[in-house]
């Protein structure tokens, strides 16, 4: 095991040829350029590829490429690049190319404040393009060392459902420095739970047929199947067609691909001090969730009664974990509440769900402190200078 | 050495604020610790605002964020005015006198004057240095604390920054000696 001080970029390249990534093409942006600099030093020494791409756009359309030429490929963006992607994201997904996205989110809209984290993307990372018929597969690390562990699993996930899996992390994770380690053996791989699957080949000649199923291996440009990369939609011999029952055996697919085979990816998630059915559960993903742990933790010894879930499969959203009426309050780096909206979906009716935002820095333990004192007693929240709505 | 050690630097562009937590960080790494180094920043990376906020810890560090710094680092007036609130009861404010004009006295925590600049100018002719003095300071309060040995920060210092080895070691060792 080798154990560094690096960034979450440069342990997310090692993650992704760990992985077997050997196509990686991307854009420079904020926080996520280092990712891309450290592919293009690492790339090379494992007879990779690496390509600087003219924008996002291209970049992704490259990943398919390389994905159709039978190679794991991973491009990586912040917010304003990640918009770019709509039209291969939707490519991928149709043609079912495995590749892996990350997004290191930092504060938006557009081009915002470059070096501050900011969580603006969690609608963004389940619907990347237009059209609808699809599932997204999102997972949310909350530190270097797990954006590592989650890109190696991202690339597992995205071989055995045939889909492109987005990891979406923040600018503490990407650009942060911390203390990273990084197994050398196959044992300590393992132990660190990481998973892998190679990359296998359609064995054609038809395409896929209208199934659910697991582990049928992507097609390849110019073996057994011919060229299925089209747009359009694809009968189950891989030919285009543009006939509704046809579109529906393929729209099944995308969508039940990814809803049926949930326990896949269904157990990442963490919770503290959840044993006891607390009060309230204040709900988070990525990097305020490590402010909201500490928090949780001092509540307790307060004696407020309060737990913490924390979400790492954030996409399909985890409603599982929602069947019980409590308090919730969903703690996100933005200022419109974006994960609180699904919180309310999820939960039993007349539960109490609130929103407390931030953005451009993580929320301080007194913030989440008077808060939770203030949902635990009723109170109405409100910030200095902030007009809450009433969530 | 306490459970957790939070220190924030804060600075202009340019003064080598996230090369000093790098290189603190990596010296904790090497002493066994947990560790986060967060950096911020504007747009532009010389001449503007940046600060870098390193928590050692003895267990896995949660919350990565120096809500109470041990130590601030002020390497500008903006740094210090904007931070020195923040400051722990218990802690320490270190300021470069060049960069910080006025002090304020009316502040719980400790304060000490470090002129890295001006001691980087005498001994070197050149600012260059003065963030190696800061590091030496660092080190001894570091030591003191228990948390890393000087040493160990030293050769992270050299390990990090190649060129000059001779008067980085210098300007650490001024440093070490005039806190």
């Amino acid at each position: 095991m080798k154990r560094f001080l690096e960034t979450g970029n440069f342990a997310i390249a090692e993650a992704a040829i760990i992985a077997g990534c050997r196509f990686f093409a991307g854009y420079p942006i904020t926080p996520a350029t280092e990712l891309a600099e450290s592919m293009s030093l690492r790339l090379p020494q494992v007879d990779g590829v690496y390509l600087q791409a003219e924008d996002e756009c291209a970049a992704m359309h490259l990943c398919i490429g390389a994905a159709l030429g039978g190679m794991k490929a991973m491009t990586a963006t912040s917010g304003p690049g990640f918009i770019l992607y709509a039209d291969p994201f939707g490519w991928a997904l149709g043609c079912e190319m495995p590749m892996v996205v990350l997004n290191s989110g930092r504060v938006g809209p557009v081009s915002g404040i470059t070096g501050a984290p900011g969580q603006g993307e969690f609608y963004n990372t389940r619907y990347p393009t237009q059209g609808g018929n699809y599932e997204s597969v999102v997972l949310a690390p909350n530190s270097a060392q797990e954006a590592m562990a989650m890109v190696i699993e991202a690339f597992y996930l995205s071989e055995r459902l045939r889909m492109p899996v987005t990891v979406l992390a923040d600018q503490l994770i990407t650009d942060g420095w911390e203390d990273i380690s990084i197994p050398e053996t196959e044992e300590e791989m393992k132990e660190m739970g990481m998973r892998f699957w190679p990359r296998k080949f359609h064995p054609g000649p038809d395409f896929y047929p209208a199934t659910d199923a697991l582990d049928i291996p992507p097609v390849q440009m110019g073996k057994n199947t011919g060229g299925l990369c089209s747009d359009w939609t694809p009968t189950e011999q891989g030919y285009d067609i543009e006939e509704v029952e046809d579109h529906h055996k393929h729209a099944y697919r995308l969508i039940y691909k990814v809803r049926n085979n949930r326990e896949l990816f269904a157990h990442h998630y963490e919770k503290k001090y959840m044993d006891d059915d607390p009060d309230l559960v204040v709900v988070s993903y990525g990097t305020p969730s490590r402010v909201v742990n500490t928090a949780v933790g001092r509540a307790r010894s307060q004696g407020m009664k309060v737990g913490s879930l924390r979400l790492i499969n954030l996409w399909p959203f985890p409603d599982e974990h929602f069947t019980r009426k409590a308090k919730y309050l969903a703690v996100e780096l933005n200022w419109d509440g974006q994960l609180v909206r699904e919180i309310q979906r999820a939960v039993p009716k007349d539960s109490d769900v609130h929103f407390l935002g931030i953005c451009g820095d993580l929320p301080t333990n007194q913030d989440l402190l008077e808060t939770f004192d203030k949902i635990l007693k009723n109170q109405p929240l409100q910030r200095k200078g902030w007009e809450m709505e009433a969530w | 050495m306490k459970d957790r050690i939070e220190l924030v630097a804060s600075g202009f562009g340019g003064q080598g604020v996230v090369r000093l937590g790098q290189i603190l960080g990596e010296a904790g790494v090497k002493q066994g610790l947990r560790v986060t180094m967060l950096k911020s920043h504007g747009t532009e990376m010389r001449g503007g605002y940046v600060r870098s906020q390193v928590v050692l810890a003895k267990k896995v560090v949660d919350s990565p964020i120096c809500e109470s710094p041990d130590y601030l680092i002020a390497l500008s007036s903006a740094a210090y005015n904007r931070f020195k609130h923040t400051v722990a009861d218990n802690g320490l404010i270190i300021y470069d006198p060049d960069f910080v004009e006025e002090v304020d006295n009316t502040l719980t925590c400790s304060q000490k004057a470090l002129p890295a600049k001006k001691l980087a100018m005498d001994n070197f002719g050149k600012p260059l240095f003065s963030n190696s003095v800061v590091l030496g300071a660092i080190a001894k309060l570091l030591e003191e604390e228990g948390a890393v040995n000087k040493e160990v920060l030293l050769e992270s210092l050299l390990a990090i920054i190649p060129k000059f080895k001779e008067e980085n070691k210098q300007a650490f060792e001024l440093g070490y000696k005039s806190i």
